[in-house]
């Protein structure tokens, strides 16, 4: 049997099946439809410092193959989340990472700082790249800012580091490698891309915030590009993210360099996805006859 | 607040068409058809495929029994107005179909003589399970939830547009104990005007409801929530908001719910804390 591990710099996972940040509730809301011990690894939905109510509905639409999200990071803030969610999501037999969003360094340094004291936890992966939050945004958009971020939550806390990426950028390789090069064990890529639906009919945005995020099979291609473009030129560890949803797209996001990937949409309509996914991945190693999952990261030739 | 569903493939047995775009549709899915109760819904969508993509929400219009007399599929009735609605309208017997549920708390077990349902266009639909349930007629759910005692008589109000729409009642006029009165804004069939009419005057008749359960378009349960509020009369409300999932990841189907925040509220999800809520403590406006 092929071997499934893989590591990250110092973010080890027993395989690349990772699930994505709000796709996913906080895992309970899961629990009858995943086997969780399956799974490399979950990242529950963002938490901010204090509670957030998030956007007004509607907050979803459905688009082609996609769907547009403009949720706000609608949360409970950190105490609830460390008194309430974490206890339960540390018992799971998974790698747990927390997603953290700040609205200044100050607030990703006091965040990452307590979940740095919490035993279990994995790792971090910072949402520098929420499209439906004002402020949120900056640092995933200026190389600097997101430089300045990762640096800062590394000096604060002994975790494992991820930064999650936006695609709305001109070169998302600039934001990884200066991500990289602050200290973040790996980068995550992609977040949603900015996008809209309207009702033309009303003459107004379907969204109850106007614009939202573009996931879904849709995106896979453009995902898929920016994987490559950053694993072409970034010497980072890739997390593979966007429409993700069979095992043919799990293989092309290893094949284009991503050393994990994390399924978010398709968990919606298809709760138990992740876990078939890992199985899958077994079988598919061993029909191709190789012995790890790192003969196929980045082979493409 | 987390969902006991389970995803499966179910096939699809019949489709029967209820008024013009009006479908009433039944799948094979055992499991959920033996635990799903009255107000609670599921998600569906094709096998396969990518567009479209999200499942889609149904409320439970009633289950069917197998030839060994437990519950074996489950039965709903659409409107059809979108891309899968219209998909689904092409069904004919034999599709397989991706089934997700029960989903939802659904309308709590009726404690009263009088039980009074509103349904506003396609929101009459799981007035046919309610009514069964409060009349002491199906049980559903398991183990089977049933009344202490069942209720005397139950009421439907049902409203739409204009007769053309109104669904075949066929399977709700076979019930013994339940009375259906119908409100059409065009006035083409029964009460001319709004179904809000008949709940007022109900509320002051000899016979008012002790409870009232809703589902219907917003501003509809909206007016309803209010009447029942002055009238001082329980009621409840299914919610329809947008959703991604059904089972609480998403957080898309957020509805406004009194709490004791410093602004008296915030959004809860209709999928896992509701669909159906006391009227008393959303924020209805």
């Amino acid at each position: 049997m092929a071997s499934l591990a893989v590591s990250l710099n110092r973010l080890s996972l027993a395989n690349p099946i990772l699930v994505a940040s709000g796709t996913f509730g906080y895992a309970r809301e899961m629990e009858a439809f995943v086997d969780f011990s399956r799974l490399g690894g979950i990242i529950p939905k963002t938490i901010t410092p204090l509670p957030r109510r998030g956007n007004p509905p509607p907050r979803t639409v459905e688009t082609a193959s996609g769907m547009l999200n403009s949720i706000g990071l609608d949360n409970d803030g950190i105490d609830y989340f460390i008194a309430s969610h974490l206890p339960y999501l540390l018992s799971l037999d998974t790698a747990i990472i927390a997603n953290i969003a700040g609205k200044d360094v100050g607030e990703f340094v006091s965040m990452a700082s307590r979940l740095g004291q919490v035993e279990g936890l994995a790792g971090l992966e910072l949402n520098i790249s929420c499209p439906n939050v004002s402020g949120g945004v900056d640092f995933g958009t200026n190389p600097e800012m997101a430089a300045k971020v990762v640096s800062a939550v590394r000096s604060a806390c002994g975790l494992p580091v991820i930064a999650k990426l936006t695609p709305n950028v001109t070169s998302i390789a600039a934001i990884a490698q200066a991500a990289a090069e602050a200290g973040a064990d790996a980068v995550s890529l992609v977040n949603t891309f900015l996008g809209m639906a309207i009702d033309w009919r009303k003459r107004r945005p379907v969204l109850g915030n106007t614009l939202g995020g573009l996931s879904g099979p849709a995106i896979k291609p453009l995902a898929l590009r920016c994987v490559y473009q950053v694993a072409q030129n970034v010497d980072v560890p890739v997390i593979g993210i966007g429409g993700i949803a069979s095992i043919d797209d799990v293989m092309e996001f290893l094949v284009a360099g991503a050393s994990a990937v994390q399924i978010g949409t398709a968990n919606f309509y298809n709760p138990g996805v992740s876990e078939t996914l890992a199985g899958a991945l077994e079988t598919c190693l061993a029909d191709i006859g190789v012995e790890s999952v790192g003969a196929v990261i980045g082979s493409l030739s | 607040m987390v969902a006991d569903a389970g995803w499966t493939t179910a096939r699809v047995v019949e489709q029967r068409t209820l008024a013009a775009g009006t479908f009433r549709l039944r799948l094979h899915c055992p499991e959920a058809a033996a635990r799903i109760t009255p107000g609670q819904f599921f998600m569906v969508r094709p096998h396969g495929g990518t567009d479209p993509l999200l499942g889609r929400p149904f409320a439970l219009y009633d289950t069917i029994d197998g030839q060994d007399g437990s519950p074996e599929s489950i039965g709903f009735v659409y409107h059809v107005i979108g891309k899968m609605t219209s998909l689904m309208s092409r069904w004919t017997g034999g599709e397989a179909v991706e089934f997700w549920g029960p989903l939802g708390n659904g309308f709590p077990v009726p404690r009263c003589r009088h039980l009074m349902y509103v349904g506003g266009g396609i929101g009459y639909t799981p007035s046919l399970a309610v009514a069964r349930e409060a009349l002491g007629q199906r049980a559903y759910g398991s183990p089977a939830r049933s009344a202490e005692q069942a209720a005397e008589r139950v009421t439907l109000y049902y409203g739409v547009q204009s007769a053309g729409q109104r669904a075949d009642l066929t399977d709700l006029e076979s019930i013994d104990g339940l009375t259906i009165r119908i409100a059409t804004d065009d006035g083409s069939e029964g009460h001319p005007g709004l179904v809000t009419d008949l709940l007022r005057e109900s509320l002051d008749g000899d016979d008012p409801p002790e409870a009232v359960y809703c589902c219907g378009p917003l501003p509809m349960m909206t007016a309803v929530g209010r009447i029942c509020r002055e009238a001082d009369v329980d009621c409840w409300l299914s919610l329809e908001t947008p959703m991604a999932c059904g089972f609480g990841a998403c957080f898309s189907c957020v509805t406004r719910v009194q709490t004791d925040d410093p602004d008296g509220w915030d959004y809860r999800r209709t999928c896992v804390e509701g669909p159906v809520f006391p009227a008393a403590q959303l924020v209805l406006d």
